[in-house]
């Protein structure tokens, strides 16, 4: 039985780090059109468990030091005296991809989490109908 | 006489050894996305009761030699192809290692109901 619950808080563990991660894409992807605005990553790390289980986590998130975007606008009110302006450094191929990773993680997790939980069911049956 | 019946026993380890691999599975495909983390997985069930059979067989803590019934193996790293970040977790390999875990206990399950199925109907009720 003791299994079966590692398994779940496992699995939730998780189910909660994708979340974050898909949480800081979308905030990457609202944010693709905001001057000055650098691309967020956050990073995983294994947690501690009870008992060896190993819990996954998701870091601190950290600012992507790559450099911005140079965009000539020499309209726009943030242009400097040459006419160009910062962009972001998000590229928004490389967030719909990781986006959809998580999907597919976010969805693995999901699974595993549904699958213990019916084998743990059927145990609860074998108890009550004996 | 009915105290110990050797089918059920076999039923509970083998429950106990899906329980198992299911945990790790579940541990595995948590840790898909992080970066230098290692598969961990079990030898099959077949495996660890063939090593048992037709040796030595350990009925307490202070034997040397043998497999107990209820003994569990110990987790081993698979050394599968690995990432650039390190991390050596194929979800797909996961989900085979899932569904045949979930097998696994299903079948445990139904052999330890109708072994008592069968017990009930020998006593008439």
């Amino acid at each position: 039985m003791s299994a079966f619950s590692d398994a779940l808080s496992v699995s939730s563990s998780g189910l909660r780090a994708q979340a974050e991660r898909l949480r800081v894409v979308s905030e990457n992807i609202a944010n693709v059109d905001t001057p000055g605005y650098r691309r967020k990553t956050l990073p995983f790390e294994p947690g501690e468990g009870r008992d060896g289980v190993r819990n996954v986590q998701a870091g601190d998130t950290r600012l992507d030091r790559s450099d911005l975007e140079r965009i000539w606008d020499p309209e726009h009110p943030l242009a400097d005296p040459a006419g160009f302006y910062d962009g972001t450094n998000v590229d928004l191929i490389v967030e719909l991809a990781d986006a959809r990773e998580a999907q597919r993680s976010y969805e693995a997790n999901l699974k595993m989490f549904e699958q213990t939980r019916q084998m743990s069911s059927n145990l609860m049956d074998l108890l009550r109908r004996g | 006489m009915f105290q110990n019946l050797n089918v059920f026993q076999t039923a509970m380890a083998l429950a106990k050894h899906s329980g198992l691999r299911q945990a790790l599975s579940a541990q595995n495909i948590a840790n898909a996305d992080t970066p230098g983390y290692h598969a961990l997985d079990i030898p099959d069930f077949e495996a660890t009761v063939r090593g048992s059979e037709g040796s030595q067989r350990a009925t307490r803590d202070r034997h040397l030699h043998g497999l107990r019934q209820d003994h569990l193996p110990e987790p081993t790293l698979r050394r599968a192809s690995v990432d650039p970040n390190g991390n050596s977790v194929s979800i797909e390999g996961e989900m085979m290692m899932a569904v045949a875990a979930s097998r696994g206990h299903g079948r445990a399950l139904s052999i330890y109901r109708s072994s008592l199925n069968i017990l009930r109907t020998s006593l008439g009720r």
